[in-house]
C-alpha cells in the first residue's frame, strides 16, 4: 500500500475508561490503515470496543476517558495530488483544529436516528448548522438551497417541506436519512457510519445501506462502518476488521475474511450467521461461554476461555498478530509458524 | 393548539368555580357567628345581629348567597372584612404590591443565580463551585425561610447593625435597605434546588445522542452548551418554576411576619385568627386564579421552547 | 436428579436474594452522607425516647430564677423565657415534632397510595376527578392550603395531623399512578388477569408491593418537609397550642423583640435543631432512594 493513498493511519490507540478509580481498557494496540475510496467494516459483538475505537479517532469520548496512541494521521489530498497530514492524537478534543475537521473532512453518522437529531431545532437547520459553520459568510438561504438539493439526491420526497419540519413529525427512515444528511452536507473526504441502521427495520436498512454505498462508489468517498451484522459486511465493505474484546483478532480483506477466516473467533462469528438458502436441518453454531467483563482481564489472548484450539501458551504475554497472506492478519498462536507482522 | 388553549382555560374556569364553591360552603360551616364575632361582646344584642344577618343577605339560602358573592365579583364588589369592616378591594388588594414585590425579586435573582450557578457546575463538573453549589443546595432544602430570616436580621442587623430589621418604608433614605434581608431571606434557601436541578438536567442532556452529532459537525463549545444543551434543559427547569413560585409564596407569609412586612400574607393570618370569612375566602380565591394562571402560561412557555408539545397539543 | 435441579435453582435464588441485599446494604454504607444522615436521626431518636434518663429538668417546669439564662454546665443549652431548660424542651418538644410528621407522612402516603392505586389501575373518570383534584390541592402553596384548612377546622395537635393528611397526598399519589399505569401493562399483570385473579388481589398482592420502596422512600422524604410545616404553622401560632413544646413553639419564642434581639440562643436551639434534623433525614433519604429505587432521581 502506497502511503500517499492512506487517507486514515492509525498506530497503537488504547482508550481506557476512569470508573471507580480504576481504568478499564476498552480498545487495546488497535492499528489499521485506511486507503482513499475503499470502505472498511469493523466488526465484532457488542461491547468489543468498536464504537470507542472510531469515537477515539473523532475524539467525540466522553470526559473519563483517556485515549493514547503513537499516531493518528488523517491525509487530506489536494487536487494536485499533494497530501497534507493532519494529527489527530496531537489535537485537543474540542479545539479549532479537530473542529475543523469535523464535517468538511470526517464526518459521523450514529446509531440511533430517533436520539440523534435535536428536538427543538428543524431539520433543515439541523443539517445547515455545520455548512454555515464551516463556510462564514455563506447566507442561510444558500445553505439550505443545498440543504434541499442534498435531501432530493437523498431520495426524500417533497424536500422543500421537510426542512421546515421537527425530528419528532419524521419517521425512523427518513430522520436517518436526515442524519446522512448532516453527515454529508460539508462532502466530507471519509464517513464514519456506527451501526447505522441497527434501529431501522430491514426494508430501510437496504435502502440506507444502498444509499451509502452509492455515495462511497460515485464519489470516491471512504467509510468505515461499524456493524454487528455479517450481511451488511459482505455488501458493503472492501475491507474487513475483526474484534473481540477491544483488540483486533483478525484483518483483511473481504475476501481474506469470508473465504479464510483463520481466527477461531472470526470462523465462529461467521458460522453463527444465518445465510439465505442455506441447508435445511443445517444449524446455526452459537459461540460457547459469554464476553468476559473488561475489568477482569488480565494477560494472553481474551478468547482463551471461549477457544476449542487453547493451549497455555494462549494464555500468557501478548499474542502477536501473524500474517496469513499479504494484509491478512490473524492475532493468533496456531499461526505462530508465520512471519509475525503486529 | 388554539383549541388546546381554549380547552386549558375552561378546565382553569370550571376549576375557579369548584373551588370557590368547596370553600365557599366549607366556610358557612366553621360554626363561629361572624356576626357575633364581629359585634364583640360589648354590643351583642339579638335583635342587631338579626338586622345584620338581615341587611348582608346571611339568611339567604346558600346558594343564592354563592352567586350573589360571584355577581358581586364581577361588578368588581369584592365584600367586606367582618372583622374589620374595612372593603376588601383596598384591605387585601392593596397589600398585594408589598408582597408581589419581594416575592418577585426573589424569584428573578433566584432563577439567575440559581440557572446561572447550576451552569456552571455542570460545565465546571465536580469543580470549587459545583462542591459549593451542591452544599447551599442541601442547607436551604433544610432551612425553614423564617429560620433562615431571624438568622440574618441577628447577623446583619443586630450584631453588624447594616440593615433594617423590620418594615417596608423607612422613615427617610432609600428603601433598598429595607428590601434586601426579605428578599434575600426568600430568594437563597431557593436557589439551591433549582441548582442542583439545573446542573443535573444539563448533564443528563449532554449525554444525549445529538449533543455528540452537534460536536461532530464541528462547532466551538460554547454553541453546543447554549445552542444544544442548554436549549433542551430549560423545559425542565421551566415546570418546576410554577413549584418553585408556590414555595415562595408560601414561604413569604411567614417571612412577611418575621420582617413586619405590610403584604398579604399578613392580611392573611390576622383573617384566620379573626376568622374573617369573606376575606379568608377572597385571599383563596386570589390565590387560585393566580396559581393556576401561571401554571398555564408555564405549559404555554413550555410549548413555544419544545415543538413537540406545540405542534402535538 | 430433577428434583434436585429444582432446590439448587431455589437455592441460588435464595443466595442472590441475600447476596442482591447485601450489595444494597453496602452501596448504603458506601454512601458516607446517607451513613451521616442515618447516625444522627438515630442519635435523635435515642435521646428522645430516652429523654427522661438523659435530661432531669422538666420540660413544662418553670424557674424564673434561671430566666433567659445562658448555656451553662446545669442547663446545657441555657433556659427561655419561663426558666424552663432548652435542652430538655428540645428533646420533650422534638418528640411531639417528629411523630406530628411521621405520623402524617404515614396517613398522607396511605391515602396518595390507595388513591393512586385506583387511579392509575382502573383509569376512568374517576382517575380524571382526582388528578384534577391533585393539580388543585398541588398548585397552592402547601403553607398557605394548611392555613386555609385551619381556618375551617381550627388548630390543635390531631388536627394538624389531619390538615397535614389531607394536604400531603399528591406526591404520593403521582409516584404510585404513574407506576400502576406502566406496570398494569406488564405481562406478569396480563398473566395474573388472564388466571382470573380479581382487580383489588391483583392491585395489593401483585403490584404495590413492587411499587411499595417507592412509597416507603416517599415517605422518609416527606417527614422533614412536614417539621418544617409544623414549625412554621406553630411559629405563626396556628400550630399546636403553645403550652405544648414542639420545635415550632419554641420557635415562636422569637417573635418577641426582646428575646430575638438579647437572647438568640431562645429561639436558635430550635432552629438548629430542626436545621439539622431535616439535614439529617435528607441526606438518609437520599441514600435510601439511590439503594431502593436507583431509577428516580
Amino acid at each position: 500500500m502506497e502511503d500517499k493513498k492512506i487517507i486514515l493511519d492509525v498506530k497503537n490507540l488504547n482508550t481506557s475508561f476512569k470508573s471507580d478509580g480504576k481504568l478499564i481498557k476498552i480498545v487495546k494496540d488497535v492499528s489499521f490503515q485506511l486507503e482513499k475510496g475503499r470502505s472498511l467494516a469493523i466488526v465484532g459483538e457488542s461491547g468489543c470496543g468498536k464504537s470507542v475505537t472510531v469515537h477515539s479517532v473523532t475524539r467525540l469520548m466522553a470526559k473519563n476517558s483517556v485515549i493514547s496512541s503513537d499516531h493518528v494521521i488523517y491525509r487530506k489530498f489536494n487536487e494536485d495530488g499533494t497530501a497534507k497530514e493532519y494529527r489527530i492524537d496531537k489535537m485537543s478534543n474540542y479545539g479549532k483544529e479537530m473542529r475543523s475537521l469535523r464535517g468538511p473532512e470526517i464526518s459521523m453518522v450514529f446509531q440511533d436516528p430517533m436520539a440523534s437529531l435535536n428536538p427543538v431545532y428543524r431539520v433543515g437547520d439541523q443539517i445547515i448548522e455545520g455548512l454555515l459553520e464551516h463556510n462564514p459568510g455563506m447566507k442561510k438561504d444558500d445553505a439550505m438551497k443545498m440543504a434541499i438539493e442534498l435531501l432530493k439526491k437523498l431520495g426524500i420526497p417533497a424536500p422543500e417541506q421537510r426542512v421546515k419540519d421537527y425530528p419528532h413529525q419524521l419517521s425512523g427512515g427518513m430522520k436517518q436519512r436526515i442524519v446522512i444528511a448532516i453527515a454529508l452536507i460539508c462532502n466530507p473526504e471519509l464517513i464514519i457510519a456506527d451501526e447505522p441502521t441497527t434501529a431501522l427495520d430491514v426494508t430501510i436498512q437496504a435502502q440506507i445501506m444502498e444509499l451509502l454505498k452509492k455515495i462511497q462508489v460515485e464519489l470516491n468517498k471512504s467509510i468505515i462502518l461499524i456493524t454487528h451484522n455479517m450481511g451488511l459486511v459482505t455488501e458493503m465493505a472492501d475491507d474487513v476488521i475483526v474484534m473481540y474484546m477491544g483488540r483486533i483478532v483478525e484483518k483483511g480483506t473481504l475476501k481474506d475474511i469470508f473465504n479464510a477466516p483463520s481466527h477461531p473467533y472470526t470462523k465462529m462469528l461467521l458460522a453463527s450467521v444465518p445465510v439465505l438458502g442455506m441447508a435445511q436441518g443445517q444449524k446455526l453454531t452459537t459461540i460457547p461461554g459469554s464476553t468476559p467483563n473488561p475489568a477482569d482481564l488480565t494477560e494472553g489472548c481474551e478468547f482463551a476461555d471461549r477457544c476449542p484450539y487453547c493451549t497455555d501458551e494462549c494464555r500468557k504475554g501478548r499474542i502477536p498478530g501473524y500474517e496469513v497472506s499479504e494484509g491478512h492478519m490473524v492475532r493468533c498462536r496456531k499461526f505462530a509458524g508465520n512471519k509475525e507482522v503486529d | 393548539m388554539a383549541k388546546y388553549i381554549v380547552k386549558r382555560i375552561l378546565t382553569m374556569i370550571v376549576m375557579i368555580f369548584v373551588i370557590s364553591f368547596v370553600i365557599f360552603v366549607a366556610l358557612q360551616n366553621t360554626g363561629v357567628d361572624p356576626v357575633a364575632q364581629s359585634l364583640g361582646v360589648d354590643n351583642y344584642s339579638a335583635e342587631t345581629a338579626a338586622a345584620i344577618r338581615e341587611k348582608l343577605g346571611l339568611n339567604d339560602p346558600l346558594i343564592v348567597q354563592f352567586f350573589r358573592w360571584w355577581g358581586n365579583i364581577f361588578k368588581g364588589d369584592f365584600g367586606y372584612s367582618i372583622a374589620n369592616g374595612y372593603s376588601i378591594k383596598d384591605g387585601v388588594l392593596a397589600k398585594w404590591p408589598a408582597t408581589l414585590e419581594i416575592t418577585l425579586w426573589a424569584l428573578v435573582i433566584s432563577t439567575i443565580i440559581g440557572i446561572g450557578v447550576g451552569m456552571l457546575s455542570a460545565f465546571w463538573q465536580n469543580s470549587i463551585i459545583d462542591y459549593l453549589g451542591r452544599a447551599i443546595a442541601v442547607l436551604g432544602n433544610s432551612m425553614p425561610e423564617y429560620f433562615f430570616a431571624l438568622v440574618l436580621i441577628q447577623i446583619f442587623s443586630i450584631k453588624l447593625g447594616l440593615l433594617p430589621s423590620a418594615g417596608r418604608i423607612p422613615v427617610e433614605g432609600s428603601r433598598i435597605p429595607n428590601l434586601i434581608l426579605p428578599i434575600a431571606a426568600l430568594a437563597i434557601p431557593l436557589c439551591g434546588n433549582l441548582m442542583r436541578y439545573t446542573r443535573n438536567t444539563m448533564l443528563d442532556v449532554a449525554n444525549q445522542e445529538y449533543v455528540k452529532l452537534a460536536r461532530s459537525k464541528g462547532i466551538p463549545e460554547w454553541k453546543v452548551y447554549f445552542k444544544h444543551i442548554f436549549r433542551n434543559s430549560m423545559r425542565p427547569v421551566i415546570t418546576i418554576l410554577l413549584f418553585r413560585l408556590t414555595i415562595l409564596v408560601g414561604g413569604s407569609v411567614a417571612v412577611e411576619t418575621v420582617f413586619a412586612w405590610p403584604g398579604v400574607g399578613i392580611v392573611l393570618t390576622q383573617a384566620i385568627t379573626a376568622s374573617d370569612y369573606p376575606v379568608v375566602m377572597f385571599y383563596t380565591l386570589f390565590m387560585a386564579v393566580m396559581m393556576l394562571s401561571i401554571s398555564f402560561l408555564i405549559d404555554l412557555l413550555g410549548a413555544v421552547i419544545d415543538p413537540r408539545v406545540r405542534l402535538e397539543k | 436428579m430433577e428434583n434436585n435441579n429444582k432446590t439448587n435453582t431455589i437455592e441460588n435464588a435464595r443466595k442472590y436474594g441475600t447476596k442482591l441485599w447485601k450489595k444494597k446494604v453496602r452501596k448504603f454504607l458506601n454512601n458516607k452522607l446517607a451513613v451521616f444522615g442515618l447516625s444522627v436521626v438515630l442519635i435523635y431518636i435515642l435521646l428522645m425516647v430516652l429523654a427522661p434518663v438523659v435530661t432531669p429538668w422538666d420540660p413544662l417546669e418553670p424557674n424564673f430564677k434561671v430566666k433567659l439564662a445562658g448555656p451553662s454546665a446545669e442547663h446545657l443549652l441555657g433556659c427561655d423565657s419561663l426558666g424552663r431548660d432548652l435542652f430538655s424542651r428540645v428533646l420533650y418538644g422534638g418528640r411531639t415534632s417528629v411523630l406530628i410528621a411521621v405520623i402524617s407522612s404515614l396517613i398522607g402516603s396511605a391515602i396518595g397510595t390507595v388513591l393512586g392505586a385506583i387511579g392509575g389501575y382502573f383509569g376512568g373518570i374517576f382517575d380524571k376527578l382526582l388528578v384534577r383534584l391533585q393539580e388543585i390541592v398541588s398548585c397552592f402553596p402547601q403553607l398557605i392550603l394548611v392555613l386555609i384548612v385551619v381556618a375551617f377546622i381550627g388548630t390543635g395537635t390531631w388536627n394538624l395531623i389531619i390538615i397535614f393528611a389531607l394536604t400531603g397526598w399528591t406526591g404520593c399519589f403521582r409516584l404510585v399512578r404513574s407506576e400502576f399505569i406502566a406496570r398494569k401493562e406488564e405481562t406478569y399483570v396480563k398473566v395474573c388477569e388472564a388466571f382470573g385473579m380479581s382487580s383489588v388481589k391483583i392491585m395489593f398482592s401483585q403490584i404495590l408491593p413492587a411499587v411499595l420502596t417507592t412509597v416507603i422512600v416517599q415517605l422518609t422524604m416527606n417527614i422533614p418537609g412536614y417539621v418544617m410545616q409544623e414549625a412554621g404553622l406553630s411559629f405563626l401560632g396556628f400550630g399546636v397550642p403553645m403550652t405544648v413544646p414542639t420545635w415550632g413553639t419554641m420557635l415562636n419564642a422569637a417573635k418577641a423583640t426582646n428575646i430575638l434581639i438579647n437572647y438568640p440562643h431562645c429561639w436558635l436551639v430550635p432552629g438548629a435543631a430542626i436545621c439539622l434534623f431535616v439535614l439529617a433525614v435528607n441526606f438518609f433519604g437520599d441514600g435510601l432512594r439511590d439503594v431502593m429505587d436507583p431509577r428516580q432521581q
